[in-house]
């Protein structure tokens, strides 16, 4: 059984306030003696403690900047904790952005096994799923052409269908719905509600609340990096909505 | 310290898979769509170095033949570590899609880069070595020295770049320094010349630098037909083992923060 825990996360940003500092500030700081603050620290998430269990389908809301998506890459180890504990038992999909590994200059097919391993997936469970991912894309004729070639829907219906080709146990999205045609969409919405299914967890960020409703058993809602409200998702959503309103 | 760097073998070892894909995009990337393909990856260094033969060797009066040798020998080693430092040095930047985005290994990016390198550089060697037979270079039992030589030059060129990969993370300017730094080193590095022809200052410089070594477990064998002196390997060995400890240092210390600043 999979389960995630967090406990008390941290992360901070350096945020610097003109430009990156170059190595010729750093000397001349460091002849300066006293170093002065030319960044300031931002904390994205601050002292975070969740757990998720087997069959928890989580979503996450807050405003803009809220630490969602840092929460997410936080537990999908992008980001290392500044202070405080991630543990994840199980494997993780991470989907935060489709098609990041694809390489413009090669080929769709390539870059099935190119993204595919850095998905995770082995050589020969790529080998395994290839015609299937092809199929679903419906790139039967362009899959040997480099994807720079690709149409911006071409390039996203071969990302999707390749990110979830696979049943992983544990499922991260960040506002991952396939764009493409109306066809394309449903199929790939079908595709992707079968996938939550079979996920033993499923935590998800999304600004579509009627989304959240249909797909959560459990809403957190994040503001300024820390937790506002953990419960179940009508609850929680509706008294977030209130907020929005009332401000 | 030793618990951080046996987990980051170990992490290294299950994503073996991702390793050899982006050694080999590192590999058939650069001549896609080309007629020749990867073959430029040999003909490229063999016409270079085929020019910088004849002109040099008029130069230093030499006989061309013997010269062609000794200058491939030399460039050998050196078009290996300057690749692997430079190329190295962009390893995170240049992957900061991907590292923003998924989690795997840091260490892949500069290892990835290495291997290709290692792998472009052995592959031109075969061919400098058809060059170095066609002009009557000596062919000696020292010869079989020179897979100890390439992993010595590995080793230390992996950590230098190592460190160049963080380094330049964190000061950006640190890529067109490496770039200069480089065509300085190569000119304090004895490729085009002989060690006993400088005095004064530069042999002062030479001495220093940490590459001549290496230089020198490829031109013993390739061409002096003999094997490298001891006191060279050990020089060697120690530069590259002090190096090696260095790079796995900084890369250790430092890979959290990478994806904070990229």
């Amino acid at each position: 059984m999979s389960k995630i825990s967090v406990d008390k996360l941290s992360i901070k940003f350096r945020i610097y306030h003109d430009r990156s500092p170059s190595l010729k500030d750093y000397v001349a700081n460091l002849f300066r003696g006293k170093r002065q603050a030319a960044y300031s620290d931002f904390w994205a998430v601050r002292d975070i403690s969740l757990e998720f269990n087997s069959g928890d389908r989580v979503g996450i809301v807050g405003h803009n900047g809220a630490g969602k998506s840092t929460l997410l890459k936080a537990l999908c180890r992008v980001y290392e904790s500044s202070d405080g504990k991630v543990t994840v038992d199980g494997r993780v999909a991470p989907l935060l952005e489709i098609g990041a590994g694809f390489h413009p200059e090669f080929t769709g097919r390539e870059n099935i096994y190119l993204n595919g391993t850095i998905l995770g997936y082995s050589e020969a469970q790529l080998r395994l799923i290839e015609p299937e991912v092809i199929a679903f894309a419906e790139l039967e004729e362009f899959i040997d052409t480099p994807v720079k070639y690709y149409s911006t829907g071409m390039y996203m219906r071969l990302a999707f269908s390749l990110a979830t080709a696979m049943h992983p146990d544990i499922l991260i999205l960040d506002e991952v719905f396939a764009g493409g045609d109306a066809g394309f969409m449903k199929k790939a919405t079908a595709r992707m509600f079968e996938m939550i299914d079979r996920a033993n967890i499923m935590i998800m960020v999304s600004h579509d609340h009627k989304l959240v409703r249909s797909l959560c058993n459990r809403v957190v809602w994040l503001d300024h990096g820390r937790v506002v409200l953990d419960g179940p998702s009508d609850e929680v959503i509706d008294k977030y909505l209130e907020s929005i309103t009332n401000a | 310290m030793i618990e951080k760097l046996k987990r980051s073998a170990s992490e290294i070892y299950t994503s073996r898979a991702v390793l050899s894909r982006l050694v080999r995009q590192q590999l058939t990337l650069r001549y896609r769509r080309t007629v020749l393909g990867y073959l430029w990856t040999l003909v490229n260094p063999l016409l270079m170095m085929s020019v910088m033969a004849m002109v040099f060797s008029t130069i230093m009066k030499e006989d061309v033949k013997v010269f062609t040798v000794f200058l491939f020998a030399g460039m050998i080693p050196w078009t290996c570590f300057s690749s692997i430092v430079v190329q190295s040095g962009g390893a995170f930047i240049n992957n900061e899609g991907l590292i923003k985005k998924i989690y795997l290994p840091k260490i892949l990016f500069p290892l990835s880069i290495s291997l290709g390198v290692l792998i472009d550089s052995a592959l031109s060697f075969f061919a400098l070595f058809v060059i170095i037979l066609a002009v009557g270079g000596e062919v000696s039992q020292a010869l079989f020295f020179l897979p100890v030589a390439y992993l010595l030059v590995f080793v230390f060129s992996l950590g230098v770049g190592l460190m160049a990969a963080v380094a330049t993370v964190f000061f950006r300017d640190l890529q067109y320094v490496i770039q200069i730094a480089m065509q300085g080193l190569f000119f304090l590095t004895p490729v085009l010349y002989k060690k006993d022809m400088l005095s004064g200052v530069v042999a002062d410089l030479v001495a220093f630098n940490p590459v001549v070594p290496f230089v020198e477990l490829f031109r013993a064998p390739l061409s002096h037909a003999s094997l490298p002196a001891d006191d060279v390997i050990i020089k060697a060995l120690v530069i590259s083992i002090f190096s090696i400890v260095l790079g796995l240092g900084t890369l250790l210390a430092q890979e959290k923060k990478v994806v904070f600043r990229l």
